[in-house]
Order: C-alpha cells, then structure tokens, then sequence
C-alpha cells in the first residue's frame, strides 16, 4: 500500500546495486540461485527499509547506512584462537571459507561456494519476508561460508567454531548447519575482523528431532563496521536449542533471531547480552515462531548502554492457532549509564491459542542506589562498585548456561570489554 | 455479591447477538447532503452559526485532510470506507439548545428511557427540574464533590441536544455545554485551547473529524474550582449512514478538579457506521482531570456484519507543574476499535494514567492502548490494561511510553494482561518502551493465559454453573480497573462485561 512514489536512492543503495551490476560475474551459482539474486536485488531496488516498515522502526536503515565500502578487504586477516580450547575452526576470512577441511568425527564440513555453484542450497535462499532486508542483501551477494551436517546421534565431544572475520571491504557469508537426529554439539559462530568492513551473515541451523545444540554468537567487531546478522533454526521434535547471543562491537549493528518449533517438545533458549559503548547503533530483534503445541521457549536479554550508545530489542513471539500448550516467556532488562544513550524496546505477544502461559516483561532503569550504597558503605570505590554490579547484572546470564567451560570463556570476553569500556 | 448475580441474571437472559441498545428511533432528521467537500463544511459551519475563523480552521483540516492517507497500521481488517458516502451532518429537527427538557422532542427522550441502563442520564434527565431547583444551593456554593449527582450534555447523531444542571454548574464557575455553543459564546477560550493538543494535522481521522466535527461538549473548569458534580456526556449515533464526528475539550486551570464520564450506543444496523471523534484535555498546574469512557456502539451481529467503526484520537496535556490525567475506558462495543488515549507529561511532576478494559466477542476488532510521553521532570505514568477476547475476536493493546533527554527520574509502570476464551480469538501486545535519559525507570509486563482450570473447578464445585463461574473470574480479573471508575458506573459496567461475553463459553 505504498503509494508515494519512491524517493531518490541514497547513496548506499545505489552503491549496492552498482556493486551487483559489477560482481555478478563473479558470484558462484547455477540458475536457480541467480534467480534468487535477482529477486533479492529487485527488493533492495525498492529501497533500504525506513522506521515506517515496522520491524525496523528503531533502525532506520536507509538513514544509518549511510556508506558502503569497495568489496576488496583492506588487508589480510588471520584465523583467530578458538575462544573454547579444543574446537575445530572453520574460519572464513575475508569472505572466503579457508579451512583445511580435516575429518572431525560425524560432521561432513563443506564450501559453501561449492553448494552455490550446484544449486543445492538455492531453496534456503528466499527471504521470509518483505521487510527482510538483511536475507536480501545476503541472498543477492553472498558467495561463500560452510555446509555443516552433523550426523544423527553424533555427539560432538569439542565445539565447532565458525569464524567470519574480514578486514574491510564486504563480505557477505552463510553458514549453513544440519544437526541430525539425537546429536549434540556446541557450536561458536565468531563475527569479528578490522576496520569499516560491511558483512552480511546468514546463519541457518536445523536442529533435528531430540538433538540438543547450544549456539553462541560472540559479535566483537570494531567500531567502525556496520554488521547485519541473521539466525534462522528450526527446532524438531523433543530437540532443544539455547542460542547465545554477545553484541560488544560494530558501528551498525543489527542481529535478527528468527526461530520456529517444527516439532512437539521442542525448546528453545535465548540468552543475550548487548554491552554498548561509544555511539554503536545496535538493534536485536527476535521472531519467534511457536507453530505446534506443547513447545516452550524462554528468553532473557540483558543490555548495558553507556555513552552515546542506542540499543534496541525487539521480541515477538507468535503463538499460532494450533500451538496449544505453548509456554513462552521473554524478558528484557536494560541498564541505561548514560544521559546520552537511549535504549528502546517493543516485546510483542502475538497469540491466537488460548489454552498457553504466555509473558513478558521489560524494565529500563539505572543502577540501584541502595546497591551502590551497600557496596560503597563496605569501602568499594563508586567506579569499582559500579563496575561490579554492572558486571553482575550481565554476568547473571552467562552463568545460566549450565557448562563451565562455556562460563569460564564468556567471563573472559566480559572482562575484556569491561577493561576497555568500564 | 449482588451485582455478580445481577451480571449472571442478565446473561442468562441475552443471546449473543441480541444488542440492548439496537433500537432506531423515527425522528425527522436535518440532514445535510452524502458526501464531503468544501460546500458541505460550509454548510456545516453555517448551520452552526459559527465565527469565521472556525469555518476558515476546518477548512484548513479539510485541505490538509485530502493529503493524507488512511494509516494500515493498526491490526485491524475492514473493507475500504468510502467518504463520499456518508452524511457529515444529521440533526434531529428540535430547536437548537433547549433549554428544559420539556422543549426535547418527546420521541427523543424515549429514547434515553430506551437507553436506560448502563448510565444513569435518562433518570437524571427525567429528574432535571426537580434536582435542579432543590439541591442547587445547599453544596455547590462551597465546591463540596457530591456524589451521584450527574450532569449530562447528550448529542444525538451529530449534535448536543441537551444539557442538565447548567445552571448550578455556572454558579461554580464551571461551563459544561456544547462545542458549538462554546464557539459562539466562549470564542477566545476555545480559540485558545481547540487543536492545542490535537493538532488540525495530527492524523488521518483526527483530521478529518477537524474539518467535520458537528457536535460534541465542552468544560472549563476555573482556577481552583473543584468541579461539584459528575459530568458526563451520552452519545448515541441513529440515523443510517451517519458518520459521528464529535469533538470534546476539555480544560481544567490551575488548582481545579473534574470527573467526566461518556458512554455510547448506536442501533443495530447491517452497514458500518463512522465514528470519529476527536476529544483534548488540557491540565494547568495542579489541576486533575479524570476521563471514564463506556463505550458500548453496536459491535455487529453474530455473524460479524454491521457494527460501528471507533477510530478515536484521544489524547490529554499535562501542561502545568503537577497536573494530573487519568483516563478510564470499559470498551465492549464497536465492530473496530482504533484508539489510544494518550497523556503528554509536559509539566515538572506531572503524571498520566490509564486503565483500560477491552472486552472483544464475536468477530470485533480491538486495537487500543495508550501512549505516555515523559517531557518534564519527576513525571510518572501508570498503565493498566486488561484484555479480554472470545469469540473471534482479535484485541489488541498497543502503547508507548517514552522518556525524552530532558525527563529526569521518569517513572512508569505498565501492566497488560489478556485473558482468551475459546481458541479461534487472538490476543496480541505491543508495546514500545523508548529510554533516552538514565534515570528513567520503566517497567513493563504482560501476562497472556487463559481462565485457569484450577479457578473454575474450585467456583464451580461450590455449584456455580460454568457460564457463571466464568463470568466470576472474568470480573475478578478486571477489578483493578472496575474500581477507577466513578462509583455509579463500576456496577452497570460489571455488567456490560457479563453480557459481553454472553455465548463465549462451550
């Protein structure tokens, strides 16, 4: 029902789609995908979305991207050390899947290239929606990433890291995982690299039935790079996924959870911490599908702001006719440190089962006086009594995650970004 | 509880579709001719006496109307309206203004003896005289509240027909008539204040209700004045085709206090009807303004056909230091409802609330909240919403609440809860929270469930039938919100919820 006629294209439109005039040649693909780069391109012809389309109505794209970088990288960057000790390393850098594809017991790794090249990944290309702005920016230029299938019953004894690192320039990437019947892993997805990169990063996981996953999304990228993320799962029967979610970096950041329970028994965990500084703009934003009965599904989102930061996050969870049974609860809870940062949330329960527990909940506030003071009335410092309740507020949801290992790593990065930030 | 027993009595009584209030009454109509355009707000204005900076006003709106489009936002689905196919003016042929009700067209106050309950206008209507001449003097001298007495300014399609206790209202200083009368006999203050807090171009309806707006009330409560009785306006749109496009304003100055309740029915028709209306409230320091909306327009048939459009813009301004609004609303009614009241906290500790009870069946459309904006200092807001959808319906609840940089220690709690019976209804929320001051402190929580089985068995093994016991829990669950209400219309709306939700079980 857009009747106004479209306005001039920014210049960040009209860059993206020069630079898909020019690289067409070059991206991988048979027919089929190249028909899905098309349809992909023909929506970002129609214009980056603006605050009016609703699901991007505290990031407004078209204002925010307001330049896009040349495709080449600045320099060349290096696979980093995995962030839990043992992992097999998928690192694609600078845009191209590097790993020397070694045998890991149960999991048949792949070049996403390859998988363009023979269409076979073409019907996981489409976009979910008209307001899916980031699918169609991945979708019309994405040329590598990995293929992960675990087989059924596998149980993966190290995690898998999946590394998308680039220095610079674009990268636009897809990781693409199948977790089997009755498997188990533990995978990192790592979103990092050097300077004013733009990346787009498709990650798609089906978790088979009774399989149990636990995926983290550790984004540390540097302040200059605008990084838009997408994770996509579907969740089988009796299977379980907790999904991980760190932001402590970018310029632009916006990572999308668009999650859906395929099977009765399926759960789902979301677990997010947001540490803002500088004048990041970085937005979460989860859809979350209950489309059969008896799934359940909890998710917590912790934000710290400070400085010039802009935070937002944004749930829905759709409970659909059938979904009876369904319990769903989601909470979101923000520390707001600073007079120039904003925070903006919009948790949305969209239910059309009525027989199902559904709530959410969101607060905004500052630090508690009465904390601050208990602390200081035992001769903490103001900074380091902050700095401590800050840190347990955000740490409250790491130590959720029943693996220590997985608590040990986090805390790690935590502290990291506190003695840089705090 | 007598009044529960009341509410199962009377659902026991009433099918689903069988609306109370769907009677039309023959009562020659003035009707100006279908459709809009310059000609017919000129003809409106005209109609009205009005000054020439109204008529030059609405046709500002007009002209800035046909710029604009009707918003899709909102989760509600109707066939497109055609605007050149309604009448922007309708009046019941009786001379303009009576004064007593012995100059109302007597089929006119059978309506409101049809009307009855929920409100209690017909009684008082009928009362008028002797109420008047009897306790005028002994309360209002020394502003003492006293309740169960109700003053009421109805509008019949689109204009006031009557106002009761004008008079003892004047002696305190408080004007409570009609808009139009308020333009020819107060122009500076409606000049002052008109579009003030709802700008000409503020959106799609309220605009176009700008251009059109027949008839609605107006109060103007004076510094200090504590205004002594209930006001309260009756809406009721009856001839077919009519849009309603009423316009309320309401302004409390400094130090002074107001309770002001509006209901609403219309006949049972096959079309939809328009309702738009546009209603301002303006607080200057200290003073307290509390709004109560029993909205119950024909909600359409079983079947979802007819019922009346409720695209309302309401909004209020907390304009001075500690000024207060609080709106209430018990929505049963309406095909669509499309409305969020809203409270500007402008003023240094100023605060905003607003309680809401949203009861959808059948195939109604609800899409209402309320939006809190944080500007001044120390400002606080407190939300109470309570959903209820059966049937096929869909509800809503979609609010705001956002602190600007400059709103220190802004404070506010929002709870919305929404409670579904039978699964082909939906309940949804929406809420968005905006921060950008630190210390702000916002909490938000929303619960969506059904009537628990462990409440129902526990009602219903003390020997309560399952409608009843529902009808129990379902009035248990709105309490919060029943008892802001004016004394006098928590009872009748207990029971409008009950019937409501007559036919939504099994």
């Amino acid at each position: 029902m857009n009747m106004h006629a479209q306005p001039q294209r920014t210049l960040a439109e009209t860059a993206l789609i020069d630079a898909f005039g020019e690289r067409l040649s070059l991206l991988p693909g048979d027919g089929e995908v190249m028909l899905k780069r098309d349809d992909a391109i023909e929506a970002i012809k129609h214009g980056l979305p603006t605050r009016r389309v609703e699901s991007w109505h505290y990031t407004d794209l078209r204002r925010l991207l307001t330049s896009v970088p040349a495709f080449e990288a600045d320099s060349a960057v290096k696979a980093l050390a995995p962030i839990l000790e043992g992992s097999a390393v998928l690192p694609v850098l600078n845009g191209v899947s590097n790993a020397k594809l070694r045998e890991v017991e149960g999991v048949t790794v792949q070049r996403l290239s390859e998988k363009l090249t023979d269409g076979s990944v073409a019907p996981g290309l489409d976009s979910y929606g008209a307001d899916d702005a980031i699918g169609a920016l991945n979708t019309a230029f994405v040329a590598d990433g990995y293929f992960v299938d675990i087989a059924d019953g596998a149980e993966l004894e190290k995690p898998i890291e999946l590394q998308n690192l680039q220095a610079g320039g674009q990268a636009h990437v897809r990781l693409l995982t199948r977790v089997g019947a009755g498997a188990s892993a533990v995978i990192v997805e790592r979103q990092s690299g050097e300077g004013a990169a733009l990346v787009s990063s498709v990650s798609q996981l089906v978790v088979g039935d009774g399989a149990k996953v636990t995926w983290l999304i550790v984004q540390e990228q540097p302040d200059a790079a605008t990084h838009l993320a997408q994770f996509k799962a579907h969740i089988g029967k009796d299977a379980k996924l907790t999904l991980f979610v760190m932001n402590a970096g970018g310029k632009l950041v916006r990572q999308e959870v668009v999650v859906r329970t395929t099977g009765e028994g399926a759960d789902f965990k979301l677990r997010g911490i947001n540490l803002l500084a500088g004048d990041t703009h970085t937005d979460t934003t989860m859809v979350l599908d209950h489309a059969v009965p008896h799934t359940t599904s909890t998710e917590v989102i912790r934000n710290v702001v400070t400085g010039k930061a802009r935070g937002v996050f944004q749930g829905r969870i759709n409970v659909h006719q059938y979904a009876q049974k369904t319990n769903a609860k989601m909470a979101c809870n923000t520390l707001l440190l600073s007079d120039d940062g904003e925070f903006s949330t919009k948790p949305e329960l969209e239910i059309f089962a009525d027989d199902v527990v559904c709530g959410h909940g969101a607060t905004v506030t500052e630090i508690d006086h009465n904390h601050l003071f208990y602390l200081m009335a035992r001769g903490i410092d103001e900074k380091a009594a902050r700095g401590l309740l800050v840190k347990a507020f955000v740490a409250e949801v790491i130590e959720e995650l029943d693996d220590e290992a997985l608590v040990e790593a986090l805390e790690a990065r935590l502290d990291g970004w506190f003695s840089t930030h705090g | 509880m007598p009044a529960v027993q009341e509410t199962i009595d009377r659902v026991r009584k009433i099918d689903v579709d069988q609306y109370k209030y769907g009677f039309q009454t023959e009562i020659e109509m003035d009707k100006a001719p279908k459709g809009l355009s310059e000609d017919i707000i000129r003809f409106i204005s005209a109609k009205k006496d009005e000054p020439d900076w109204m008529l030059e006003w609405r046709l500002g709106a007009y002209r800035r109307w046909l710029t604009l489009e009707e918003p899709t936002w909102a989760r509600v689905h109707y066939p497109k309206i055609d605007f050149q196919d309604i009448y922007y003016y309708a009046a019941p042929k009786s001379t303009p203004g009576p004064k007593s009700l012995s100059e109302v067209d007597p089929e006119l106050l059978k309506v409101y003896e049809k009307l009855g309950i929920p409100l209690k206008e017909q009684e008082i209507l009928a009362g008028v005289q002797k109420a008047g001449a009897a306790d005028a003097d002994e309360e209002v001298g020394d502003n003492v509240y006293k309740s169960g007495r109700v003053a009421v300014d109805a509008v019949f399609d689109s204009v006031s027909v009557v106002t009761t206790f004008k008079e003892e209202l004047a002696k305190a200083g408080v004007i409570f008539c009609s808009i139009s009368e308020a333009i020819r006999e107060h122009p500076e203050l409606v000049q002052k204040y008109l579009g003030s807090v709802v700008p000409t171009s503020d959106n799609f309806y309220a605009t176009l209700n700008s251009a059109v707006f027949t008839d609605g009330s107006f109060v103007f409560v004076p510094k200090g004045v504590r205004c002594p009785m209930e006001l309260s306006t009756y809406f009721r749109i009856n001839e077919k085709n009519t849009g309603q496009f009423e316009r309320t304003l309401i302004i409390a100055e400094e130090g002074a206090y107001v309770s002001y309740l509006e209901g609403c029915t219309a006949p049972q028709r096959d079309e939809n009807q328009l309702h738009a209306a546009v209603v301002e409230l303006i607080a200057l320091d200290d003073a307290e303004i509390k709004y109560s909306t029993v909205q119950n327009w024909y909600p359409g048939d079983a079947e979802g056909k007819g019922g009346i459009y409720n695209f309302v813009t309401k909004r209020g301004d907390c304009r001075g230091d500690r000024s207060k609004i609080s709106w209430t609303q018990v929505e049963t009614g309406s095909a669509i409802t499309w409305k969020y009241p809203s409270c500007i906290l402008r003023g240094d500790d100023s605060s905003g609330e607003f309680y809401s009870i949203a009861v959808s069946n059948g195939y109604q459309q609800v899409d209402s909240g309320t939006k809190m904006i944080h500007l001044g200092k120390n400002t606080s807001s407190r939300i109470i919403s309570k959903g209820i959808a059966a049937g096929f319906s869909q509800n809503t609840y979609r609010g705001q609440v956002s602190a600007h940089r400059k709103a220190t220690n802004a404070r506010n709690f929002t709870n919305c809860d929404s409670l579904l019976i039978g699964d082909q209804c939906g309940a949804h929320t929406e809420p968005y929270m905006e921060a950008k001051n630190a210390t702000a402190k916002f909490e938000h929580e929303a619960t969506t469930s059904k009537i628990s089985e462990d409440q129902k068995f526990y009602v219903m093994q003390r020997g309560i039938p399952e409608e009843e016991a529902i009808a129990l829990i379902v009035n248990g669950f709105v309490k919060d919100v029943i008892q802001q209400l004016p004394m006098e219309f928590a009872v009748e709306a207990q029971k409008l919820i009950g019937i409501s939700l007559e036919g939504s079980v099994g």
